[in-house]
């Protein structure tokens, strides 16, 4: 593509370039995640020393209750902490950020396929996030019914006044709307813009991750933003599509509904935010290992079996919901099934190191750990998906841990994995790697004591989203492992501040890295910085497999790009 | 120590961190005190995840950590081109998914569907079951018993103060439940159960408790500001006991003072009429 000149706003605010895209996802989810980050800290010291003043931000974020925080606005920090998270921090790293700058490079693509709505969709999400934002400053604060917001209580008669949940909902239908754009984005140029040459079987497993991921958004997220219409119909026009019981004033709501519309969407989301991850990690697992992924076919397979079966098994968040019998026992089949495509996947993690020189470089380090929190994240899983020992961990601290260590722990390591990986080629510049590595083991010793200790508390007996756990006798032993997973928690956040500074610092003056600084054989090593607009000068033709690494045929190096013949 | 080494030996430390919390329970912490007759078959379930946890983790951390020192990237060192797609490969990968299918997924859920079907989905009947209603509204429980002529929704039945349950021990008690406003969740970890209570639905579950005391009932579904503090308290007692409390609450069942539980103007409070015909089983 020529030269062509751009004015400050097409070039930096309203740029149709995927790589520019992809840095606006960057710093909007950072940013995000920055804002969770300091609602979980927020949580943490209220569940340790409840009804104290916040130190700090206390008196900043709550002057009028002179910086302690009450039963509502924990509610409301519970509830934002659980939907900023999820979808304005790691959607936005994952299906934005790094969807955005990896797939076209990695395929060999000039842009995405439609790259004026791709704009389009990164400013919807940007709208959503202040109108998310807007809601803390409503009339009543921001929706406080948790991340799930379960009618009746996110409904009028569930006693939360304001204009919070509406703005939830309206909110959360914008980022929905900007998701399934980019998804239809994703699929669309994964099918119609690889470079000559790369096959299906020839692409990295990031982007098969991807484009997989892509896929469930573009049939799911429409399901949980019809279901989110209805609730925020029930909230501002007095419909009670999902209001029953002695507080409805029509006959026919059913708050069962939305829970089975929530979960067959937001069970497929949880594999929404980790198949790009297992994706990623397989493809730094090799590189870093300087080995071909392990048996690559049968990760794509397993994946794609994975992606099917997400979309079954939403019944296992409903085991003690009321729901019947026969389905709960479809249900806990169809989820123990997800165990076989798992086990599979670690294995070929595992065998990707085997016999591997292994590299370890902050990436490397961040990818390896996914493989250990996502082994704790994954065999936890076994205890909710059981319907009896669900009787007793269902909404226990537990399952508090269980998520964190899928979501929070493998989806946040194999983020910051991405943002070391690719940070060279989407700013020319290579960030510090002692402090890379300090950032790590912190985060991650860090991040286990709260989580592992967390499954400790909840197999105790501790329930969440508790304001003040010590009301109950059963929890007033589990207090002091309260306090100290508080501690912990505020050492992982304060370790974040090492990642900003890195970042930030090598944005401003790190120094200049080179074309391919991990000697990686995919595509988007294979150019400069600044990459062009239109990226490649010349077409690119693919000739091999994403993971030529240490192939004997290569001479002189251990590795080829996927542009060499090595016969 | 080598550059190389370091990282291995943090990893071992932590490792050993957690097989030092393995003391107690692989988690660190206990199960509460079980006071139910079937709460052990929950237990049961839950240890026989822990092994296979403490087994298949296990394995992985130890690869990781024996991968970080045999295979660490040095001078002289080269990795071996491997794609993993040979025969021996598959096979391995087929024999690693029957034995996770056979000894997790098949087992845990022999144990599950048979702890359901033959208890916990298994609703006992009969004469000496006793039977109560359960409707909680924001903050509290409101309990009702059938009162002498053994059915619901008649002039004689008996309403417990509120949140507060009286059974007799060794006796089955089967629960129906409606919630009056949001969806609450019954939850009583000494007896390792936990059933939604959803509003315009009834939901059914049912105990025995072996042992008498006061107990903790805890709301686990997150319901208001009001969540944190909606206990109740489960009141185990002899049969005597019990019968004895239950006469004196019909003596007072028809009491014009009768007090019903209000949380307030903004949520209104449940009518005095609130129990239902008792639901034959679906």
């Amino acid at each position: 593509m020529p030269e062509h000149r751009q004015s400050f706003i097409t070039k930096y605010i309203f740029s149709t370039d995927h790589k520019r895209i992809a840095q606006q996802y960057l710093f909007f989810g950072i940013f995000f995640l920055l804002w969770g980050g300091l609602q979980a800290m927020l949580l943490r010291w209220q569940i340790a020393y409840p009804e104290t003043e916040v130190p700090i931000v206390g008196k900043l974020l709550f002057p009028e209750n002179n910086g302690i925080l009450t039963p509502d606005t924990y509610n409301q920090v519970l509830t934002m902490h659980g939907t900023v998270m999820i979808f304005w921090a790691v959607t936005p790293l994952l299906t934005g950020a790094f969807a955005n700058f990896v797939v076209p490079l990695q395929i060999g693509a000039a842009d995405m396929a439609f790259p004026v709505l791709n704009m389009i969709s990164f400013w919807t999400f940007f709208f959503s996030g202040v109108v998310l934002l807007l809601s803390h400053y409503g009339p009543g604060g921001s929706a406080a019914a948790g991340w799930t917001s379960y009618p009746p209580l996110s409904t009028p008669v569930g006693g939360i006044p304001g204009w919070g949940q509406a703005l939830w909902c309206l909110s959360l239908v914008l980022m929905g709307t900007a998701v399934i754009m980019g998804a239809i984005n994703y699929i669309t140029t994964v099918i119609r813009l690889r470079a000559p040459g790369m096959t299906y079987m020839r692409m990295p497993l990031t982007v098969w991750g991807i484009w997989l991921s892509s896929i469930l958004n573009a049939i799911f997220v429409p399901i949980i933003a019809a279901g989110l219409i209805f609730l925020l119909l029930d909230n501002v026009l007095g419909t009670q599509f999902f209001v029953a019981g002695g507080k409805a004033t029509v006959k026919g709501g059913d708050p069962l509904l939305y829970q089975h519309v929530f979960w067959l969407f937001g069970h497929p989301e949880v594999y929404i935010l980790i198949l790009p991850v297992w994706g990623l990690v397989s493809d730094l697992l090799s590189t870093f290992s300087r080995k071909p992924a392990f048996g690559y076919r049968v990760t794509v397979l397993c994946m794609g079996v994975i992606t099917v079966l997400s979309a079954l098994v939403w019944g296992h968040h409903m085991y003690v919901a009321g729901m019947s019998p026969l389905l709960g026992k479809s249900f806990m089949f169809l989820t123990l099934l997800i165990s076989l495509p798992t086990s599979i996947f670690f294995l070929n993690w595992l065998g990707t190191m085997w016999k591997g020189s292994l590299r370890f470089d902050a990436p490397m380090l961040f990818a390896m750990s996914v493989v250990f929190v996502f082994g704790l994240g994954g065999l936890t899983g076994l205890y909710m998906g059981v319907i009896t020992s669900d009787m007793y961990l269902h909404d226990s601290m537990f399952l508090v841990g269980h998520f964190h260590y899928t979501l929070a722990a493998s989806v946040l390591m194999g983020s910051f994995a991405g943002m070391y990986y690719w940070f060279p080629k989407m700013f020319g510049r290579q960030m510090d790697p002692f402090w890379g590595k300090a950032h790590f083991w912190i985060t991650f010793l860090a991040l286990n004591y709260v989580f592992f200790n967390m499954l400790g508390v909840g197999y105790a007996g501790q329930h969440r989203r508790l304001f003040d756990p010590g009301a109950y006798d059963f929890i007033k032993p589990l207090m002091p492992m309260n306090r100290q997973i508080s501690t912990a928690a505020f050492i992982l956040g304060a370790a974040q501040g090492i990642f900003i500074l890195n970042f930030v610092i090598a944005l401003l003056r790190g120094p200049k890295a080179a074309r391919n600084p991990w000697e990686s054989a995919t595509l988007e090593w294979t150019v400069d910085y600044p990459i062009p607009h239109g990226n490649f000068a010349a077409q690119p033709v693919v000739k091999c497999g994403p993971h030529e690494y240490s192939n004997p045929k290569i001479k002189g190096k251990d590795w080829a790009s996927q542009t060499e013949d090595i016969g | 120590m080598s550059r190389g080494l370091k990282i291995p030996g943090i990893l071992f430390l932590l490792l050993a961190g957690f097989s030092v919390h393995a003391h107690a329970s692989i988690w660190g912490m206990p199960f509460p005190e079980d006071i139910s007759t079937n709460g052990h078959l929950i237990d049961d379930v839950i240890r026989y995840i822990d092994k296979v946890l403490v087994i298949f983790f296990g394995a992985v951390a130890a690869a990781i950590i024996y991968f970080i020192i045999r295979y660490r990237s040095r001078p002289g060192h080269q990795a071996v081109y491997e794609t993993g797609n040979k025969k021996v490969y598959v096979i391995a990968t087929i024999l690693l998914g029957m034995t996770v299918f056979f000894s997790i997924d098949a087992v845990i859920e022999h144990m599950s569907f048979r702890d359901l079907n033959g208890v916990f989905w298994n609703f006992p009947q009969g004469k000496n079951v006793l039977k109560i209603e359960v409707m909680p509204q924001q903050f509290a429980w409101n309990i009702r018993y059938a009162g002498t002529d053994g059915e619901f929704a008649t002039q004689d039945d008996i309403v417990a103060p509120l949140s507060q349950m009286h059974v007799p021990v060794d006796t089955p008690v089967l629960l129906q439940l409606s919630a009056f406003d949001v969806v609450h969740a019954f939850y009583v970890p000494y007896l390792r159960i936990k059933q939604d209570v959803v509003p315009g639905m009834i939901t059914t579950f049912w105990f025995q408790a072996k042992k008498t005391g006061k107990f903790e009932i805890a709301c686990s579904a997150l319901c208001g500001n009001g969540h944190y503090k909606m206990r109740g308290d489960l009141i185990v007692e002899s049969k005597e006991d019990f019968q004895k409390w239950l006469d004196a609450q019909a003596a007072q069942a028809s009491s014009p003072d009768d007090v019903w539980a209000d949380s307030g103007p903004s949520t209104g409070g449940v009518p005095k009429d609130w129990g239902w015909k008792w639901q034959a089983r679906i």
